[in-house]
């Protein structure tokens, strides 16, 4: 059953073409063109999801319906580096200046089913290179759940609030399905975020 | 005669494009979904960067073909599918090798065969190795500038990251499989900045060139 939106901006290796090819989690997806998106029902789905490459001012022009989308019981995941905010809740990206590999350590702050059984060192390095997951901040909404953070600093890397009845899943990183061939614990995320995005609203 | 980019509304084009440390080296920034035929008037030198949407740039193929058959040049970066809309481009897809250099005695595997070209008099060749988004098989007269061997599983035959057209349209088209708007624009990879740094004065010095070129055409026409 198809109950996952998933905008598609065109990029060959963005993990999103073999998403779409995974037998387990591919027949769940319909992928929209960027500026498609208004020829969607956005209500026709359980789930958005916005990564990385999308187009924020475009998004902005949309804001209104994704937050409905949302606050009517929707669930977004929102993966990438925000320049303009255009959710509730979002703010501008903080990089981290000079950063060093201490400053890309991924701390657990709080658990969370996307990321059971994750260990935060394959979020850390990928073939043994830090930053990809995430290597800046976002300064979360009041009453925000932070779930991950980088560094001795604990600056918010990903964080889950609510918008009404539904939710938001953020993290300011690389887009997690980039991680579904990661060869590790980190090949968890997709899957499970499937699984809870189909769990009702209060899982 | 000036220099413009588009933009796609990305965080990382946002970063570099509109940035502190390059946004002067513009004279026009456009966001690409709001491209029309004015803003291209007076432009020498467009820049599409990498990882814009490839469905821009279909939707906008008759402007930029406009652009190029005005004699004028376009530059165009990685992941925008430039063989879907750009006169002459032949790519192939290679996986991206983004940890080549963790490998023990690594070397890059591309090679700068015209070092003598303009473009390395503003740009340190080193600065032109990070990895790179499958290669490029220029047509019939244009100039590769840095080409990599066939891919050890024999995927491809090997080609150019970057060539120069000057052939197959009235204008100049450079294509290049590179990606440093990306990397620059996202805090990763310190080689993109230093080939930015070099690569937009070169598009300044290019731009100034045209204007240059056709007053001269001019006054003696």
């Amino acid at each position: 059953m198809i109950d996952t939106l998933l905008i598609d901006c065109e990029q060959p290796e963005s993990g999103v073409s073999d998403l779409i090819r995974r037998p387990d989690l591919g027949p769940r997806i319909m992928a929209v063109g960027m500026y498609a998106l208004d020829e969607v029902a956005l209500a026709d789905y359980r789930a958005l999801l916005i990564g990385m490459h999308c187009d924020q001012l475009y998004l902005v022009g949309r804001r209104a319906r994704i937050e409905d989308f949302v606050s009517t019981g929707g669930t977004v995941l929102v993966s990438g580096h925000v320049a303009w905010p255009f959710l509730s809740g979002l703010d501008r990206f903080r990089p981290i200046a000079d950063y060093r590999i201490a400053d890309l350590e991924v701390r657990r702050e709080s658990e969370h089913p996307v990321w059971a059984g994750v260990a935060p060192e394959d979020l850390t390095f990928r073939r043994g290179i830090a930053g990809f997951y995430g290597r800046g901040w976002h300064k979360p909404p009041p009453g925000a759940t932070v779930i991950h953070s980088l560094g001795a600093r604990r600056l918010p890397l990903d964080f889950a609030y609510a918008i009404g009845r539904g939710r938001v899943l953020f993290h300011g990183g690389n887009d997690l399905w980039t991680y579904l061939d990661a060869g590790n614990s980190a090949e968890r995320m997709m899957p499970q975020l499937f699984d809870w995005t189909a769990a009702p609203v209060d899982a | 005669m000036s220099v413009a980019i588009l933009h796609g509304g990305t965080y990382y084009h946002a970063e570099a494009i509109l940035g502190p440390r390059y946004r002067d080296h513009f004279d026009r920034v456009i966001y690409a979904p709001e491209l029309e035929a004015d803003d291209l008037d007076g432009v020498a030198v467009l820049i599409v960067p990498d990882r814009l949407n490839p469905a821009l740039l279909r939707r906008h193929r008759p402007l930029l073909l406009q652009h190029l058959a005005r004699g004028r040049t376009l530059v165009v970066f990685a992941e925008t599918q430039a063989h879907a809309w750009a006169p002459g481009v032949a790519w192939t897809f290679r996986p991206t090798n983004f940890w080549w250099w963790r490998q023990q005695g690594a070397e890059p595997a591309q090679r700068v065969i015209r070092p003598d070209h303009e473009l390395f008099r503003f740009v340190d060749p080193q600065a032109t190795v990070w990895h790179f988004h499958g290669v490029l098989h220029p047509p019939p007269g244009a100039e590769a500038l840095i080409v990599v061997p066939p891919e050890p599983g024999g995927r491809d035959e090997g080609g150019a990251l970057l060539y120069d057209d000057r052939v197959t349209t009235p204008g100049r088209l450079i294509v290049s499989t590179l990606d440093p708007f990306y990397h620059h624009g996202s805090h990763f990879m310190p080689a993109t900045t230093r080939f930015l740094d070099g690569f937009l004065p070169w598009a300044r010095a290019a731009a100034q060139g045209e204007a240059i070129r056709r007053e001269s055409a001019a006054a003696s026409g």
